[in-house]
């Protein structure tokens, strides 16, 4: 199949080519990182002998530690005070179960009836926590947003959204983002991120994004927008002082217990223990 | 006592090079995929499946074959959010990931027992055991008859009969297509035919697209790992279709669901006890 080089046509005059060669780029000779350390064997340097979170060595960390105090140092390269570490894991708890109605659960639910191979179900259904609707998407730009506009009073901030805020006449217009971390859900505000910011800010501890947010919460009921979610989970974590693209990530991992415990609940049902829509009630549209 | 030094001279040779069978970038020459220049000898000659082919299993097959399972594809994919992993999509829509996203993770919920690419596998399996058994003398009878007892006499062979649905009209639609690329029928084929008309007789139900397939692939010498690796992302179109149609409408548009559409059937609702101390 090897051909020769075509000729150039007279309709298709003959261009110069540069020849394609390395850049050679400066690349390292070693992956480095800050976070975890592996002190090789004496007798195999392929073979860990111990291993080291920011500097902790692991066995102590098991024995004197709780799991969130670990998972906090893992992403903040400290361990929490008690008050960091009461409100992380109150989070924890908030953001373990998504909930039964949220996409990424249905999608995992889904994955379980359909038989999906079980291994699948947490990766498969935790790139659906990846969305701007509910998901991980917004959580950067919202922990941006809250501490850059905590500058400004919740009122003048209401001003700057004024527009945006006026329920839509149509109750099919997207209204759940209307200031990121603050929305509507079904045309309405949703009760319960708020109520996970009344538990939290209960513990005293000083919260400036949590605690401004909710004065901004305050502003937008008359306008039916409250917190979202991702809007706590960006507050909370931004408080505690991680940046915005790891808090996105974070925010994922903490959804992922309740949508891989949906999924395998369902993986051994058969598919009919999940609704199915019947012929007389799908429409197919022509255009 | 410290042990004796240990060898590591296998690792130590692979240690920060790699030695590929398969191709690569040569930069300034080409890049190569199973011996062939990418860019000079298939590039514009070959189709996509047939490069799909040389990339899974190192070699090129005809185009006809290539498109043959090209036709497999649009069999296996359709634009039903009903379907799981369409839903899957459908849900990605809904929740405004990105697109690699949406069609991953349909691609992952595919990878199932009851549906998708690793059908194939069991799909496979029976019918090349199944005709092996013929040759050796068995009848039909005698080797439905084996499957059964596996499943306490439940009729459960992958390849006949299918979820929702009795009958499968993608097997007329996909033989069109076997008689138009002028493949001949071969044993597995034929053998899996003549399965179908038994369990038509006796149970009510037939070959489905994934007997079909596994048969025809068969009868060209393909194992049931090389069609599990050639149809991963088969069910990849119907997943998009499913997840533009839903990104493109308003959230909360997907078949919504009231608290009350999820029938909690736990234990009763209950307090802590009273001298419960979470610190």
């Amino acid at each position: 199949m090897i051909k020769s080089e075509p000729e150039p046509t007279s309709k298709q005059p003959e261009r110069k080519r540069q020849q394609v060669t390395s850049r050679q780029e400066p690349f390292v000779d070693k992956t480095a990182t800050k976070l975890w350390y592996e002190k090789p064997s004496t007798d195999n340097p392929y073979i860990s002998e111990q291993h080291y979170c920011h500097g902790y060595e692991l066995k102590q960390l098991m024995a004197q530690c709780s799991y969130a105090d670990v998972l906090y140092l893992l992403f903040r390269g400290e361990l929490p005070d008690k008050g960091e570490r009461r409100v992380f894991e109150s989070l924890m708890i908030a953001l373990m179960n998504p909930g039964p109605r949220h996409p990424a659960t249905r999608a995992a639910m889904n994955l379980g009836v359909g038989k999906t191979d079980p291994l699948h179900i947490l990766p498969a259904s935790l790139q659906i926590t990846s969305g701007k609707y509910k998901g991980a998407a917004e959580i950067a730009e919202i922990s941006r947003f809250l501490r850059k506009s905590r500058r400004k009073t919740p009122k003048e901030v209401v001003d700057l959204y004024r527009n945006d805020l006026q329920q839509p006449e149509d109750s099919g217009v997207d209204s759940w983002s209307v200031i990121p971390g603050f929305g509507r859900s079904f045309g309405q505000a949703e009760i319960f991120p708020q109520s996970i910011v009344d538990e939290i800010l209960a513990y005293g501890e000083e919260l400036e994004s949590v605690s401004w947010g909710n004065e901004l919460a305050v502003e937008l009921a008359n306008y039916q927008v409250g917190w979202t979610m991702p809007g706590v989970a960006a507050a909370v974590l931004s408080d505690l002082g991680f940046q915005p693209k790891v808090a996105a990530g974070v925010f994922q991992m903490l959804c992922a217990p309740g949508l891989l415990a949906h999924g395998l609940e369902f993986a051994n049902k058969p598919r009919t223990a999940m609704p199915y829509v019947t012929d007389d009630h799908y429409e197919i549209k022509t255009k | 006592m410290k042990s004796k030094q240990s060898d590591t001279a296998y690792w130590d040779q692979r240690r920060g090079r790699i030695s590929s069978t398969t191709g690569g970038w040569v930069i300034g020459e080409g890049v190569f995929c199973h011996g062939y220049n990418m860019l000079d000898e298939l590039l514009g000659e070959v189709s996509y499946f047939q490069l799909m082919f040389l990339s899974t299993l190192g070699h090129l097959p005809e185009r006809r074959l290539a498109d043959w399972v090209e036709a497999t594809f649009m069999c296996l994919s359709w634009p039903d959010p009903r379907i799981w992993c369409n839903q899957v999509g459908a849900l990605a829509g809904e929740a405004r990931t990105t697109p690699a996203s949406a069609v991953t993770a349909g691609v992952l919920a595919s990878d199932s027992e009851m549906y998708g690419s690793r059908t194939f596998l069991e799909g496979m399996r029976f019918i090349q055991q199944a005709c092996s058994q013929y040759r050796q003398g068995h009848s039909i009878e005698q080797i439905i008859e084996d499957e059964l007892r596996k499943y306490r006499g439940k009729l459960n062979i992958m390849g006949y009969a299918r979820p929702i649905a009795k009958g499968d009209e993608r097997v007329v639609a996909i033989q069109r297509v076997t008689d138009k690329l002028e493949f001949d029928r071969g044993e597995h084929l034929t053998l899996a035919y003549a399965i179908s008309d038994y369990l038509l007789e006796r149970f009510g139900e037939s070959m489905n697209i994934g007997g079909y397939a596994s048969a025809f692939m068969s009868d060209q010498g393909y194992s049931p790992d090389d069609v599990y690796l050639l149809s991963t992302l088969c069910v990849s179109s119907g997943v998009m279709a499913c997840y533009v149609e839903y990104r493109n409408r308003p959230v909360e548009d997907f078949l919504p669901l009231r608290c009350d559409d999820i029938d909690y059937q736990g234990v009763p609702l209950r307090e802590l006890p009273e001298h419960w101390d979470r610190d």
